[in-house]
């Protein structure tokens, strides 16, 4: 046994003489060690000066869309009108800021669902018939407001299509929409129905966020599921979404550059450039954490200062080039291909960035399944 | 700790020494049959428990196949865990050695047949588990404390071939030694990658998670791993150094399986079945106290009826281990990068490696073009892992290929744009962009259509 120890002693002296005769040769191509992050303090940043601000931002925007809604369908007019679209574009915009942190309390609510549904990512976006992407439900719209029964918390396609953004816009902005808001008390009360649900999601997620708030910032691991974990899937979700729902298949990139004009987002209040230009901002600002700690220093700790100049340099371009793209996406995508295409090309880059070298230099996990480590 | 006198390996030089010796007990044979059977049914039932069966074999449209297994499919709901139950309950009756050949063989070919099904969920240690159990095949290790023994108990042996336990040993060196020789690499000695990247994403862990940042932290991490596994295996042998060597494995799997969580089963894989490095003395022991065990004197030693035929087998299975993890050698560029020969040998925990794939269909008569949808045709682990490896992201242009032919595009080529990330570094191009993979054939040639590493 004595033999043992000694045996097993010696193997470990040499292991270490090999590892620190190593060491210095490689200390001078290698960075040095980092002086440690505080991942507790990047998450309360994130809570309570990022998502909790963010989310209080978004209740007032909401509530100044009941108000002007109430004015509008109360008295349908071109100036109601106006008033009520500068709330709506308001609270969409608010609402672009806030998808990035589609976890937690919004995850459980299907906050992104019920108000802003995407039809998802896991579908051919090719006919014009089917219900995709931002498309709107105009027909069952029209039936709930006829028969006057439905329930908003049903989640099947048709359901999610006629309700949230997409169906208030058409209620409050399609072409004929004051003259068939005038005098129709159905249509005011599927209106008012739906501003209120918005309300009543959005007041939920931030009275569950007081409770999760706790937790949020006290699960430092990066596993699928974590807060970090949730952010960064997040940047290359979401990204994802300008790159699929919000610009390329509307233009047309699936289907051999047949325009599905009206499926983007926000078609009917024409602010699908906005709303798009404003996802990436939205994107920008979760990724640095609101000026504050934020994935941006995380990296920079790990000494990935240039993946990071890299990362923000890329959204600034990639804002840039949607900002340069003329008048609204649905006009743009037929008039405009070149720039569209043009800022297709560097939302793509930025997607690669977040997806592979950020995500795989902070070593987050992507999916639940075992693996090797590759 | 005694040794009884035939059953450590023979210290003669060669693989012949896995034939040395007379017959030797066969009680470490029959703590195996009774771990490894409990570890794959608690395997099973895990897999199952996790809705893993059906979100990986059932949901998925597309199945990324193994060269010449094209043939294998999986078979619907019902059917796959119709099959896991049938593969836990197999699992269960190898433990109580109940119509052990019968359960073994079975629980060997379902097994094979799950794991050919995809090679996104290709993991070296349900590789090692094929191979165990085909091994346990052709080991009689239910000639003891069994249900078999005790309906027929004329099958009794207390003493079976040295080479049944050793061939078990050796297969068990091969994981470890292996793992330990592709650890000698720069990236892993010399810089401590992918430790360093994957370390400070630990900072949760209780008491040493603030020492996660710390670069010496990860060299010491790489360089112990690789040392560990190297020479585990000759600690676990040599009788003098075993007890501590064992002390070693569950320390160090203890620590993998904190550390990783996400490598699954294979430190209690590896924990349980490295006990078959111990002495027949030590397994009567350790049986001893299990119900109803009493160790059997049977003078006549097991005996095979055609012991060269199996002599010459078990030489070419050994070969086959030997040779396999060094087949890279025939392929250009870098290993990491073109990951030619990069399954079955053993690399485990080795790199870190991520991409992002854009594929577009050209249909060269018309020119007109689409672009893919990953999402509509894979789920998020079979994207990932073929985002990364050569041969399943032609497997994946080729299934695009016909799907897109399927929706009317009649000449459809398959175009890719596809960015990795490997260690650490920046992602760059990864194939080139103007190569038709619908025109590439499949095969164990080297891609050339594989950008070549460019080191940052």
């Amino acid at each position: 046994m004595k033999k043992t120890g000694v045996l097993i002693a010696t193997c470990l002296i040499a292991a270490s003489a090999v590892f620190w005769g190593c060491r210095k040769p490689t200390d001078n191509t290698q960075t040095n060690p980092t002086d440690g992050f505080d991942k507790s303090a990047m998450l309360t940043n994130y809570a309570d000066n990022v998502i909790a601000i963010r989310y209080l931002n978004m209740r007032e925007k909401v509530a100044a869309l009941k108000s002007a809604s109430d004015s509008y369908a109360a008295t349908p007019s071109s100036a109601t009108q106006s008033a009520l679209l500068s709330a709506y574009k308001d609270a969409y915009l608010q609402y672009e800021i806030i998808a990035p942190f589609q976890f937690g309390p919004a995850e459980t609510a299907l906050l992104d669902v019920y108000l802003n549904y995407s039809g998802g990512l896991d579908y051919s976006f090719t006919t014009a018939g089917e219900l995709t992407g931002f498309s709107v439900d105009t027909a069952t719209i029209e039936s709930n407001i006829s028969s006057g029964s439905y329930n908003l918390t049903t989640v099947s396609r048709s359901n999610l299509y006629a309700q949230g953004f997409g169906a208030i816009g058409y209620l409050a902005f399609s072409s004929d929409a004051i003259s068939r808001m005038t005098g129709n008390t159905a249509r005011a009360k599927y209106l008012g129905d739906l501003v209120s649900r918005m309300k009543d999601l959005v007041d939920g997620v931030i009275n569950n966020w007081t409770a999760y708030r706790t937790t949020f910032v006290g699960n430092t691991q990066t596993n699928v599921g974590s807060p970090i974990g949730n952010i960064v899937n997040q940047l290359a979700y979401q990204l994802d979404m300008v790159k699929g729902p919000r610009i390329g298949w509307p233009f047309g990139k699936q289907s051999n550059g047949t325009v599905f004009a009206t499926k983007c987002e926000g078609y009917y209040a024409g602010i699908s450039k906005e709303l798009a230009e404003m996802s990436i901002a939205a994107l920008k600002d979760s990724y640095t954490g609101g000026g504050g700690l934020g994935i941006d220093d995380y990296l920079v700790s790990l000494k990935q200062d240039a993946l990071n100049t890299d990362v923000l340099a890329q959204f600034d371009m990639t804002i840039a080039k949607v900002k340069a793209i003329p008048g609204s996406l649905s006009a743009a995508f037929t008039a405009n291909p070149t720039e569209v295409d043009a800022a297709y090309k560097e939302i793509q880059k930025l997607l690669t960035l977040l997806k592979t070298d950020v995500a795989s230099a902070t070593a987050v996990q992507i999916t639940f399944t075992d693996n090797d480590g590759d | 700790m005694t040794v009884t006198k035939n059953n450590g390996p023979g210290r003669a030089g060669g693989f012949a020494a896995i034939f040395s010796g007379g017959p030797v007990s066969i009680a470490p044979l029959v703590t195996f049959r009774i771990v490894f059977g409990l570890l794959m049914f608690f395997s099973i039932a895990r897999f199952w428990l996790r809705g893993w069966i059906t979100s990986v074999y059932v949901d998925p449209p597309f199945h990324f196949t193994y060269m010449g297994f094209d043939w294998v499919h999986p078979m619907g709901s019902f059917g796959m865990h119709a099959l896991f139950a049938l593969l836990g309950l197999s699992a269960l009756f190898v433990t109580f050695g109940f119509l052990y050949r019968l359960s073994i063989t079975f629980f060997f070919l379902a097994f094979t047949y799950v794991e050919l099904l995809d090679v996104t969920t290709y993991l070296n240690h349900y590789y090692f588990i094929s191979l165990v159990s085909f091994i346990m095949i052709w080991l009689p290790a239910n000639a003891a404390y069994s249900s078999d023994v005790r309906l027929r108990p004329s099958i009794t042996r207390s003493l079976v071939p040295a080479w049944t336990i050793n061939l078990l040993r050796f297969q068990m060196a091969c994981v470890y030694f292996f793992a330990g020789v592709a650890k000698l690499n720069p990236d892993w000695m010399l810089h401590a990658i992918p430790m360093r990247i994957w370390l400070p994403a630990k900072t949760h862990l209780p008491i040493v998670g603030p020492m996660m940042y710390e670069t010496w932290v990860a060299y010491l991490f790489s360089w112990f791993g690789a040392f560990y596994d190297l020479f585990i295996a000759f600690f676990l042998i040599y009788p003098r150094t075993r007890k501590f060597a064992y002390l070693f494995v569950i320390i160090f799997h203890t620590a993998t399986a904190i550390f990783f969580p996400m490598i699954g089963v294979f430190p209690y894989v590896m924990m349980t079945c490295s006990l078959i490095f111990f002495s027949a003395s030590f397994h009567e022991k350790l049986l001893s106290y299990l119900p109803g065990y009493s160790p059997v004197a049977s003078p006549a030693p097991y005996t095979y009826l055609h012991p060269t035929a199996l002599r010459y087998a078990v030489y070419i299975f050994i070969a086959i281990q030997l040779l396999l993890p060094f087949r890279y050698v025939l392929y250009p560029g870098k290993l990491f990068w073109h990951e030619q020969g990069f399954r079955f040998s053993w690399r485990v925990m080795l790199m870190e490696k991520s991409g992002s794939t854009y594929f577009t269909i050209r249909d060269t008569a018309s020119g007109k073009s689409y672009e893919v949808n990953n999402r509509e045709f894979l789920t998020p682990i079979q994207e990932k892992m073929m985002s990364t490896q050569p041969d399943l992201i032609l497997r994946y242009a080729h299934y695009l290929a016909a799907r897109y032919r399927e929706r009317g595009v009649e000449n459809p080529g398959v175009y890719g744009e596809v960015y990795v990330a490997l260690n650490g570094q920046r992602s760059q191009l990864f194939i080139d962009t103007t190569v038709n993979l619908a025109a590439q054939p499949l095969g164990w040639n080297h891609y050339s259509w594989v950008l070549p590493y460019k080191e940052q």
